[in-house]
């Protein structure tokens, strides 16, 4: 029944859910939005449920004392204090907390975030250099259009010719449009291939234990 | 021949200095390389420019991390002045959980430049959860997603909110994304509920989301900081903004560390060439 009764869900409300679409109709409308606001509550829940997680693996982290452990510290600090100035800072007389945590959220988060994104670019710069080699035809292609794509998004592409952009937007939208339609269409059919199984209960890794 | 072969084993210390001199040169001493707004950010800034004020509102969803921010808030912030400047109404919701802050920020920010009024000009309804399930709802009713805004107010109180139901009474809806969150826009606010969708993402992403501008299901598109600072150009030619141009400053060091990236490319090439010049010859 464990596992029964989620299968039977899954079937039902999976099949209910594809027909309403193409039967509109009062009743379907009513359920489809009820249902909707049951995504969002649910949706929410496992916002709870991640948090909790992180929690759990910090404490069990700092209690095994596994390497890197006092770093689970600031981590579970930092939890906290933003998560108790974020809720305490709406009550009314206590909005000093609200600002402050504005504060280390702009002068704190935000350029730490923005930092490790950053240094992206180091790493590309580096990559791109050992990897892009002409080492054979495709590889020749590939760079060629790599360059013009790359000079057509900067200022510097028109001023070497005028026509640098348009044959980087000619690119982008003829060849690289062909392989992303071709890419597109793969993810909707294995979509669609995914649901079928969920709803028929022929995928049933979503249960845990690997489908058994 | 050896000093060209050893162009293939640049340290990677001195590519990393470098990159980082190309980043901070141009912000210090910026260039002022001229702007030339691309079809798709000219087509979404027309969408927006062509919306009646004191209207319908436009529905921006701020869907993106501090780690995209140097990208993606300019795109958020000029977007804003250009409704703020012609009194297009705006609503701002975000379905990211670091993205609320930042679209405040940036709304508090660009509030005090203009003549507007919370509640009557714009409103700031804040994160939700659950992505395509609050897209769906909008469809059938913004306050079956958003029954209050971002402050706990019930959108009924709020007076530009009077009239508005649904994607049928929203000229635009603009996500700013650094995920695939754009698809699931076209996909269920523009393909199920015919709302009309543009978009801003990174540089990275854009060549994922051509097959939507070209089948309609997008109306423009920005394309990271690029796109940020031809909308920035347009609000100051047209003179709908005088604040301080963030993505155009960013772009000079981003065009020259370009360029940067193409010579260590053409140098790593003409060593790898000689190198095999040579092994063949043995």
């Amino acid at each position: 029944m464990k596992k029964q009764l989620p299968l039977i869900i899954v079937l039902v409300l999976g099949i209910a859910m594809a027909l309403q679409f193409f039967i509109p109709s009062r009743i379907s409308t009513v359920t489809y939005e009820t249902l909707n606001r049951w995504i969002i509550v649910i949706a929410a829940f496992a916002i709870t449920l991640a948090v909790g997680s992180l929690i759990s693996h910090h404490i069990i982290k700092i209690k095994r004392r596994k390497p890197g452990w006092w770093n689970s510290y600031v981590a579970l600090t930092g939890l906290v204090v933003m998560a108790l100035l974020g809720i305490l800072g709406r009550i009314n007389g206590l909005n000093w907390m609200s600002a402050f945590y504005f504060k280390l959220f702009k002068y704190v988060q935000a350029p730490m975030d923005s930092a490790m994104f950053a240094i992206l670019a180091f790493y590309m710069a580096s990559a791109a250099y050992r990897a892009f080699r002409a080492r054979s035809k495709e590889a020749t292609l590939l760079l060629i259009s790599g360059f013009i794509v790359m000079l057509g998004v900067i200022p510097f592409g028109s001023l070497i010719w005028d026509k640098i952009p348009d044959i980087s937007e000619w690119i982008m939208m003829v060849p690289n449009m062909a392989s992303k339609r071709g890419i597109l269409f793969g993810v909707g059919l294995g979509m669609t291939a995914t649901s079928l199984k969920i709803i028929l209960g022929i995928e049933r890794n979503w249960l845990g234990g690997g489908g058994k | 021949m050896k000093y060209l072969e050893k162009l293939t084993k640049i340290d990677r210390r001195v590519i990393f200095l470098l990159v980082a001199l190309a980043v901070i040169i141009p912000l210090v001493v910026p260039l002022g390389l001229p702007v030339k707004p691309s079809k798709y950010s000219q087509k979404l800034y027309d969408v927006v420019d062509n919306i009646p004020p004191n209207n319908q509102p436009v529905l921006i969803s701020a869907d993106y991390s501090p780690s995209m921010m140097p990208e993606l808030h300019p795109m958020l912030k000029a977007i804003v002045r250009h409704c703020f400047a012609k009194k297009i109404r705006v609503m701002v919701m975000t379905l990211d959980p670091t993205g609320a802050a930042l679209a405040e920020d940036a709304l508090n920010e660009i509030s005090k430049e203009y003549l507007v009024e919370y509640g009557k000009d714009y409103v700031f309804l804040g994160f939700k959860s659950g992505t395509s399930a609050v897209m769906m709802s909008i469809g059938q009713n913004i306050r079956q997603a958003y029954p209050v805004d971002a402050y706990g107010k019930p959108l009924d109180e709020l007076p530009m909110m009077t009239g508005i139901r649904n994607y049928a009474d929203i000229p635009l809806v603009i996500d700013i994304a650094g995920s695939a969150i754009i698809n699931q826009w076209v996909n269920y606010a523009g393909t199920r509920y015919h709302a009309t969708v543009g978009a801003g993402c990174t540089a990275v992403s854009t060549a994922d989301y051509y097959p939507f501008l070209q089948a309609g299901q997008l109306v423009g598109l920005l394309n990271g900081m690029k796109g940020a600072s031809e909308y920035e150009h347009l609000n100051e030619k047209n003179g709908y903004s005088k604040a301080s141009k963030q993505a155009s400053k960013g772009m000079d060091a981003v065009s020259i560390v370009h360029l940067m990236i193409m010579l260590f490319i053409v140098l790593g090439n003409i060593g790898y060439f000689f190198a095999r010049q040579k092994s063949s010859k043995k």
